[in-house]
C-alpha cells in the first residue's frame, strides 16, 4: 500500500495513529483525519458508486458538500448510519465503514450495466419508462423504483443513541469560522455582547486551514488563528465546532446541529450523540464562504478527479497528497496554487491546463520556475482509467475551434471551474439574490431578517478581502445593536487572490450527444440530460431540476446548481436570472431524524400527564389508555382476565355494591366574582340564577353554531363562586373559550377564571353501597337524601382531609365525587379502598365508566357527539333555559337546518341477534336497496360488557325520536344486522337507583 | 416504575457537581385576580401588589408575583392561606376579586448550581438571562406551562402542575446527567 502522507504538512496528530476499517479492510490514519483523508493517504480514491449508473467514484471534495464519497458507518448494534460523507466523518479507533450501492463488491459491481445502457437512462427516464401499461404501476414499477431509490440502506435496528436540544439566545451569531467569521467575531468583542461563532468543521479556521502560507499582520496564518481563537474564547465568545447551522427560520431563529460523539472512540455514558440548538440571535453574520465548482467535461467523474481546492485542503490540512502525478485543469487562478503546493510537497505535476488565454504572468512564471508544463487556451475532452483516472485528453483551442487532442497520463486530475458563494442560509431568509455577470453567479442583495453576508459568501476573494469584509459587515450588525463599531484593516502577505471565467460544458471536438460530462455527480445528471430536458419542453429551472433530478441528491445541488443553471440558460437562450435558481431549503446538510426529535423519543416521546392515583393503579397492574395528554386507568384485570371479563366484572360490582374511580382528570375551572352567575348564564345553555348554593346542575356548552362543545356538572359553592367541571380532553379548550368571551366580548363582567383541574384529586364512589361506605369517613355532611340530596355539593372533610364533596352520578347509581387537594389523592384513595373492603369495593377504569353511563343514556361529548349535534339531537333539550335572553349558541340553534324535523337523533339500538355492533358502523333503513345505499346514521357507542342481558348501543339516526320501535339495518362485510330503535336509557329510567334509600 | 413527584415527599432528585434538583414541600399558593385600585388588597395581604408583569414583592412570609395585568400569584406558608382568604373576603364588597386556593395544584422544583441556568435551556425557549434576579416569568418548559422564578444567578424555582411533574422532572434529570457527562469530557 502506497503512502501519500507528507511529512511536515497538515494538522493531523501524527503521534496518535488510528485504525479503522473500510469494506472490511483495516486502514490506519491519524487523529484529526477524516475517512476520506485517511483513505487518500493510503492511496485509495475509489469510495463509492453513483446512484443511477453505478459508476465508480471517489471523493470530489474535502468537505460537507461531498456528493460521491458516501459511506455507511457502524459502531456496534443499532449504531449504523448510511450516506455518511467520508469527507466529514472523523476517524476513531474501531470505526467500521462500508461503501454503498455496489454488488458484489465496490471494484466489481453488476449494477454498472446501467452505465453501459446509459442511452436508456436519459433525462425524464422515470416519466418515460414507467408510464404504461397502467396496470404495471402497482405491481412492477413502483416496487422497482422503491427498491432502486436512494443510496445506502436504511437502518433496521432501533437507534440506541440519545439526542439532545437546547435554546440559545445571543446578540450576534456568526456562521462560519473562517477568516471572515473570525474577524467579525473579533470586531464584536469587548462590548458586553453575547457572541457565538459556529463552524461545521472539527476545527475552526475555514480556508486558513488550507492556506497556511499567508501571513496576517506579520504572523503566520496558523499561529494567528490559534492566538485569535484563544483571545475570542477569553473574551467570552462561544466558539462551537462540529456544529452546522442547518436552517434560518423566521425572526432570526437559526437551527444548528452539533455532533457530539461521532468522533469519539468511546461513547461516554449519558452523552447524547447530537444536539439541536435553537438559536435566537439579534443579529446574524453569515460567513459561510464559497464552494468550488467542478468543470463539466466528458469523463469528469472518475475516481482521482477532484476539486483543486479540495486537493489543497487534503494536502495542507491533512498532510495528504491526493496523487503523485496530478494534472490541473482550471478556468480560475486558484487551482494554480494547488498545483504549486502539490509540486512543493513532492508531487510531479504533469501539466496545468487552463481554458483561458490570459493568465496572470506571476502564475505562469511560478509554474515555469517549478518546471511545470503550462497549457493555456486548452480544454479537456476525455479521461481514461476504470477505477482510477489514468489519463486526460487535452486539446488546444484556437479561434473557437477545438484542435486535435493529446493524452497526458496522470494519477489524479484537479479541476476548478471557479467558486460559488454559499448562499443557502441567506436564501432560507427569503433573501433576494442579484445576478453578477462578471462572476457569473448570484450574490446576496437584500433580506427581511436581521442578517448580513460577509466574505467569500458575497463573492470576495482572498484572505485580506475576507478579513476586512468580516470587520465591515460586523460593523453593520454592531450598529444595528447600538454599538459603535471599530474600524480595522488587516495586513496580509502571501495572500492568494485571483479571478477566473465561467464555462458551461468545456468545449470539445467529440460528439456531445455521447458525452458523459457530469453536472450532478451523485444523481448522474450530465450536461446532455439538461439540454435534452430543455428540448423536451422544460422552461423553468424548477422543471428542469425535477425532470433530470439535477440538484436533488444528498448534496442538494451544492456542486451542480450553478453549472446546471448555466447550461439550461444556454439551451434556452436566456440569461441566467431569467431562468432562475432553484430554492434552497433547510437543512443545509443532511441531518438525522434524531437531531430533530431531540429528547422526545421513547418514554419521553410526548407529555404524559399522570394523576396522583396513577401510581396505585400501576401497582395493581392496571391497563392504561391515553386520553388527550393524560394516561388513565382503563381497566383493572385480575389474573387470567381479558379486558372483556375485567370490564364485565367491574360493571357488575358497581351495580351490585360499590366501585371507585379516579376522576381527577376531569377539567375544573373556578369562576369567581360578582358577575360569575351572569357569566354562567351567558356561556351555558342552562339557567343558573336560581341554582342554590350547595347545589349542582348538569350544564351544556355550545359553540356559536349551536352544536354541543362540552358538558359537565357545575356546583355553586357560594353566590359568587362556581366549581365548573369539563370533559377530560376539553379542559384547556373550554378555559380558552371562556377567557376569549370574557376578555373580548364581555370585559365589563366582574369575574375571573382559574384552572383548578390540578388543584384537586377527584375520586368517584358509585354504587348502592356508596353512602354506607363513605358515611363513616365524612365529617360535616350527613349523607342522607334529605340532608344531601342528589346534585348537592358541600365543603367538608373526608378521612380527615378537607374536601369538596359532590353527590353526582355518571353511572346511574347512587354516587359521590370527593375532591381533595391533589397530593392527598392517593392517601384518600387508600383510605376508601380500605374501608370499602367491607363492601367488596372494586376499582374500575374508564371502560367500565363508559359502559355504565351508556346504560343510562348519558352522552360523552366527542363520542356520541361530533360537532354537528345539538342539545335537541342528543335528547338533552331540557338543559336549555328557554326563558334566557341569550347564551352562546342560542342564535345558532335558530337556524332552519338545526330546527329541521328529520335531523339525526341520539337513540338506543338493540340488535335482534344479540350481537354487539361496531362503533362507527353505518345504518340504513332498507337493507335491500341498491348500493350505494342511503346511510341514515351511525353507531356512536356500543358495549356488551354491561349489566343488561344483551349488548346495547347508542346511535345517531335520522328522525330517530319518531321511529321508536322501528327496525334499522347495519350492513357489515359478512352480514347485515337488524336492530330495534329504543330509548337510549337501558337501565333504571325512573332514577330510583340514585336514591340513598333506607 | 415511573417517577413519583409530590410536595408531600420533598426530596433531591439529582445532585451532580454542577446542578441540584430538589422537590420542595407544601406551600400556600393563591391565584389572585382583581382590577382597579388595589389598595384594599395590599392592606389585606400585607404586601403591596407589584404591577409590572414578572416582578415580585414580599413582606414577611407573603410573596406576590405579578403574572398579568389583573393576575397575581401569592405564596405564603400553607397554614396562612385561610387567614389571608378571610382578610381578602373582608374587603370583597369594596374590591371584588377572585381568591382561589391553588396550593395543591402544583409542585416546585428548586434548581440550583453553576449550570442551573444552562440546564433550563434544554426546555425553555425563553432567554433565561433576561429574567432578573428577584423576578419570575410564566413560560413553558418542554411544552408544559410553568412559572420560573429566578432567585439568584444560579438559583431557580420551577412551578409545575402536578400531572406534568414526572414528565418534566424526567427531562431535567436526563439533562443534568448529560451536563455532567459533558463536563467530564472536557
Amino acid at each position: 500500500m502506497s503512502n501519500y502522507r507528507v511529512k511536515g504538512l497538515g494538522r493531523v496528530d501524527t503521534g496518535k495513529p488510528v485504525t479503522f476499517t473500510f469494506d472490511g479492510k483495516s486502514y490506519s490514519g491519524f487523529k484529526g483525519d477524516t475517512v476520506a483523508s485517511a483513505l487518500l493517504a493510503n492511496g485509495v480514491h475509489l469510495m463509492g458508486r453513483s446512484f443511477k449508473s453505478h459508476r465508480p467514484r471517489g471523493a470530489v471534495t474535502a468537505g460537507s458538500e461531498e456528493p460521491n464519497a458516501l459511506i455507511g458507518t457502524r459502531r456496534g448494534p443499532g449504531r449504523f448510519e448510511p450516506n455518511t460523507r467520508a469527507t466529514v466523518q472523523e476517524i476513531y479507533g474501531g470505526l467500521e465503514t462500508n461503501s454503498q450501492n455496489k454488488y458484489p463488491s465496490l471494484k466489481f459491481d453488476v449494477g454498472a450495466v446501467n452505465d453501459a445502457a446509459y442511452m436508456l437512462f436519459s433525462a425524464g427516464f422515470y416519466y418515460k419508462t414507467f408510464m404504461w401499461p397502467k396496470s404495471f404501476w402497482d405491481k412492477v414499477y413502483e416496487p422497482f423504483i422503491r427498491a432502486a431509490a436512494g443510496l445506502g440502506v436504511s437502518p433496521s435496528e432501533e437507534d440506541p443513541d440519545t439526542y439532545a436540544s437546547r435554546y440559545l439566545h445571543c446578540d450576534l451569531l456568526i456562521v462560519g469560522a473562517g477568516p471572515t467569521g473570525i474577524a467579525a467575531a473579533k470586531a464584536a468583542i469587548g462590548k458586553g455582547l453575547k457572541v457565538v461563532l459556529v463552524d461545521e468543521n472539527a476545527e475552526v479556521g475555514g480556508t486558513l486551514l488550507s492556506e497556511p502560507q499567508s501571513k496576517i499582520d506579520g504572523t503566520a496564518a496558523w499561529e494567528w488563528l490559534e492566538t485569535e481563537i484563544a483571545a475570542l474564547k477569553d473574551a467570552g465568545v462561544k466558539v462551537m465546532t462540529r456544529t452546522t447551522a442547518i436552517g434560518y427560520y423566521h425572526q432570526n431563529m437559526i437551527g444548528m446541529v452539533e455532533k457530539l460523539t461521532d468522533h469519539l472512540p468511546e461513547l461516554p455514558t449519558d452523552m447524547p450523540r447530537e444536539r439541536m440548538w435553537r438559536v435566537r440571535a439579534k443579529q446574524v453574520v453569515l460567513a459561510q464562504g464559497a464552494l468550488e465548482k467542478p468543470l463539466v467535461f466528458h469523463g469528469n467523474d472518475r475516481p482521482g478527479i477532484m476539486l483543486a481546492g479540495s486537493a489543497q485542503t487534503f494536502l495542507n490540512r491533512y498532510g495528504v497528497k491526493v496523487g503523485n502525478a496530478p494534472v490541473v485543469i482550471t478556468s480560475h487562478d486558484s487551482a494554480w496554487y494547488a498545483a504549486f503546493d502539490l509540486h512543493d510537497a513532492g508531487a510531479k505535476v504533469r501539466a496545468i491546463v487552463d481554458t483561458r488565454e490570459d493568465v496572470p504572468d506571476d502564475l505562469t512564471k511560478a509554474a515555469r520556475e517549478r518546471g511545470i508544463d503550462v497549457k493555456v487556451s486548452h480544454t479537456a475532452t476525455a479521461t481514461s482509467g476504470r477505477l482510477r483516472v489514468s489519463g486526460i485528453r487535452v486539446n488546444a483551442m484556437k479561434g473557437g475551434a477545438v484542435e486535435q487532442g493529446t493524452w497526458i497520463s496522470c494519477d489524479c486530475v484537479l479541476m476548478s471551474g471557479g467558486w460559488t458563494p454559499s448562499l443557502h442560509l441567506f436564501s432560507h431568509t427569503k433573501g433576494k439574490l442579484t445576478w453578477d455577470e462578471d462572476q457569473t453567479t448570484f450574490l446576496p442583495e437584500h433580506t427581511p431578517e436581521d442578517c448580513v453576508v460577509a466574505g467569500a459568501g458575497r463573492g470576495l476573494w482572498g484572505v485580506k478581502a475576507a478579513l476586512d469584509d468580516g470587520v465591515a459587515q460586523a460593523a453593520k450588525a454592531l450598529t444595528a445593536l447600538d454599538q459603535k463599531p471599530d474600524t480595522a484593516a488587516y495586513d496580509v502577505t502571501d495572500d492568494r487572490t485571483g479571478t477566473g471565467v465561467t464555462y458551461r460544458e468545456l468545449p470539445t471536438d467529440k460528439n456531445t450527444s455521447k458525452a458523459k460530462a457530469f453536472v450532478d455527480f451523485q444523481n448522474d445528471v450530465t450536461a446532455k440530460d439538461l439540454r435534452l430536458a430543455v428540448r423536451e419542453g422544460m422552461r423553468s429551472i424548477e422543471h428542469v431540476k425535477r425532470y433530470t433530478t439535477n440538484g436533488m441528491a444528498t448534496d442538494q445541488g451544492k456542486m451542480s446548481n450553478i453549472n446546471g443553471l448555466n447550461i439550461a440558460a444556454d439551451a434556452l437562450g436566456k440569461e441566467q436570472p431569467k431562468v432562475g435558481l432553484t430554492t434552497f431549503r433547510p437543512p443545509y446538510t443532511p441531518t438525522t431524524f434524531g437531531a430533530f426529535a431531540g429528547y422526545h423519543r421513547g418514554d419521553h416521546f410526548e407529555i404524559t400527564r399522570k394523576t396522583q392515583i396513577d401510581s396505585w393503579a400501576e401497582d395493581q397492574g392496571v391497563a392504561f389508555e391515553p386520553v388527550g395528554q393524560w394516561r388513565r386507568a382503563w381497566y383493572f384485570p385480575k389474573p387470567g382476565e381479558d379486558m372483556h371479563a375485567a370490564v364485565k366484572r367491574e360493571c357488575k360490582a358497581v351495580r351490585d355494591s360499590v366501585g371507585m374511580f379516579d376522576a381527577s382528570t376531569l377539567g375544573k375551572i373556578e369562576i369567581v366574582g360578582p358577575d360569575a352567575v351572569e357569566f354562567m348564564n351567558r356561556m351555558y345553555t342552562n339557567p343558573w340564577t336560581k341554582l342554590g348554593v350547595g347545589k349542582c346542575r348538569y350544564g351544556i356548552l355550545l359553540g356559536d353554531d349551536g352544536f354541543i362543545r362540552d358538558d359537565g356538572v357545575i356546583g355553586r359553592l357560594s353566590d359568587d363562586r362556581f366549581h365548573v367541571t369539563t370533559t377530560t380532553g376539553g379542559a384547556p379548550r373550554v378555559l380558552n373559550m371562556f377567557e376569549d368571551y370574557l376578555q373580548t366580548e364581555w370585559p365589563d363582567l366582574n369575574c375571573w377564571l382559574t384552572s383548578t383541574t390540578e388543584q384537586w384529586s377527584a375520586i368517584a364512589v358509585q354504587g348502592p353501597n356508596a353512602a354506607k361506605l363513605l358515611a363513616p369517613l365524612v365529617e360535616g355532611v350527613e349523607l342522607t337524601d334529605a340532608a344531601f340530596p342528589h346534585m348537592s355539593c358541600a365543603e367538608c372533610t373526608v378521612a380527615g382531609i378537607p374536601a369538596r364533596l359532590f353527590r353526582i352520578s355518571f353511572t346511574g347509581e347512587l354516587g359521590f365525587e370527593i375532591n381533595v387537594p391533589a397530593p392527598y389523592g392517593r392517601q384518600l384513595w387508600e383510605k376508601i379502598w380500605e374501608a370499602g373492603q367491607a363492601y367488596n369495593v372494586t376499582a374500575y377504569g374508564t371502560e367500565t365508566m363508559h359502559v355504565l353511563r351508556a346504560e343510562k343514556g348519558y352522552i360523552i361529548v366527542g363520542q356520541d357527539t361530533d360537532g354537528t349535534v345539538t342539545p335537541h339531537d342528543a335528547g338533552v333539550a331540557w338543559a336549555i333555559g328557554k326563558k334566557k335572553p341569550d347564551f352562546v349558541g342560542k342564535r345558532g340553534l335558530e337556524r332552519p337546518d338545526l330546527k329541521a324535523p328529520n335531523r339525526k337523533h341520539l337513540v338506543g339500538l338493540l340488535t335482534e341477534d344479540k350481537s354487539c355492533l361496531e362503533e362507527g358502523a353505518q345504518i340504513v333503513f332498507d337493507p335491500n336497496q341498491q348500493i350505494p345505499m342511503k346511510m341514515v346514521g351511525h353507531v356512536t357507542s356500543s358495549y356488551d360488557e354491561g349489566t343488561t342481558d344483551q349488548p346495547i348501543a347508542m346511535a345517531l339516526v335520522e328522525g330517530g325520536f319518531d321511529r321508536m320501535g322501528e327496525t334499522v339495518y347495519i350492513p357489515m362485510p359478512d352480514r347485515t344486522i337488524a336492530a330495534k330503535i329504543t330509548s337510549p336509557i337501558f337501565v333504571d329510567p325512573d332514577n330510583t337507583r340514585l336514591k340513598i334509600g333506607a | 416504575m415511573s417517577l413519583q413527584i409530590s410536595s408531600l415527599s420533598p426530596e433531591t432528585l439529582i445532585h451532580t457537581g454542577d446542578v441540584q434538583i430538589t422537590v420542595t414541600g407544601e406551600t400556600g399558593r393563591i391565584s389572585l385576580r382583581a382590577r382597579g385600585k388595589l389598595a384594599p388588597l395590599d392592606k389585606a395581604l400585607g404586601v403591596k401588589l407589584p404591577t409590572k408583569i414578572g416582578t415580585r414583592a414580599n413582606k414577611g412570609d407573603v410573596e406576590a408575583l405579578c403574572l398579568g395585568p389583573d393576575e397575581w400569584l401569592i405564596l405564603c406558608p400553607n397554614d396562612d392561606v385561610s387567614a389571608l382568604k378571610a382578610a381578602c373576603d373582608a374587603i370583597y364588597e369594596k374590591l371584588p376579586h377572585s381568591f382561589t386556593d391553588i396550593s395543591a395544584r402544583e409542585i416546585t422544583l428548586s434548581i440550583t448550581g453553576p449550570q442551573a441556568a444552562e440546564l433550563l435551556t434544554i426546555g425553555c425557549p425563553r432567554d433565561i438571562a433576561s429574567i432578573g434576579v428577584g423576578e419570575a416569568r410564566r413560560t413553558v418548559f418542554d411544552n408544559a406551562s410553568v412559572v420560573l422564578w429566578c432567585d439568584g444567578p444560579d438559583q431557580f424555582r420551577l412551578d409545575l402542575w402536578n400531572s406534568f411533574a414526572p414528565y418534566s422532572a424526567e427531562l431535567l434529570i436526563t439533562g443534568a446527567k448529560e451536563f455532567s457527562a459533558e463536563t467530564a469530557l472536557t
